[in-house]
């Protein structure tokens, strides 16, 4: 979508892309502003017991993403207007990025951005890590487009959708993994 | 064997999956080293990445 050729000439692709990046970084930056607010909620409880919850969050995704449980989870099920790209590009592909960086204005198809926002919340990490674990959540979907602008592949879609299981299911394995290890 | 051509090495480098083990490599990595900055941006940019696709 934010690539297609035609009308979108008269401004550079790899403008756009730069564009859409710096929305993507300030949007999850400012989501792991909010989670780290919340986070000291969370102090009270006793560190192990936020360890053990962390631990125990990422292992239920990993069940949801194998297909073990068939966990239900809260999203705004709407994908963003895609209007904001056709007025002004370079605002629309901001504000297109930044909603699509805070992760809670359209589809979350994947379980690992729970694990991270509650693991985030849980640990109540310093507002540096957390504000950088948060624009890392931009960097990675900014990477997503930032490799489909480098393949130039029209079947780039399809390439994509064809790893997606395997992509979701490493992704929440790795995370427990991770996790597990840096909080035992 | 086949000749690499400049679409064939496009095409590796920009493979789909590649973020995925080499961040997931990473985030393993620096828990098992106790870095703990490095594994929450890790896993931070893996969630942002398993959103490939999705908008």
């Amino acid at each position: 979508m934010l690539f297609s050729p035609g009308w979108r000439a008269p401004i550079r692709q790899g403008e756009v892309l730069a564009v859409f990046t710096l929305g993507l970084l300030a949007g999850g930056t400012l989501s792991a502003a909010v989670v780290w607010l919340l986070s000291g909620l969370t102090e009270p409880v006793p560190a192990p017991a936020r360890a053990a919850s962390i631990i125990g969050i990422a292992a239920l995704a990993v069940a949801r993403e194998t297909g073990l449980l068939p966990i239900p989870l809260p999203q705004n099920a709407r994908q963003i207007a895609p209007e904001v790209l056709q007025t002004r590009l370079r605002r629309g592909s901001l504000q297109f990025g930044f909603e699509l960086g805070t992760g809670v204005r359209t589809y979350v198809s994947a379980s690992t951005p729970y694990v991270l926002a509650l693991g985030l919340l849980l640990a109540h990490r310093s507002l540096a890590t957390t504000l950088l674990t948060g624009a890392a959540f931009g960097a990675g979907r900014a990477l997503s487009a930032a490799l489909t602008y480098l393949a130039r592949d029209e079947h780039r879609d399809a390439a994509i959708a064809a790893r997606m299981p395997h992509t979701k299911t490493t992704t929440a394995i790795a995370t427990l993994i991770a996790l597990s290890l840096l909080l035992t | 064997m086949p000749e690499l051509t400049a679409g064939r090495l496009r095409r590796g480098l920009t493979e789909p999956f590649l973020p995925v083990a080499a961040l997931s490599l990473l985030a393993v990595a620096a828990a098992a080293l106790d870095a703990t900055v490095l594994c929450w941006a890790s896993v931070g940019a893996l969630a942002g990445f398993a959103l490939s696709g999705s908008v």
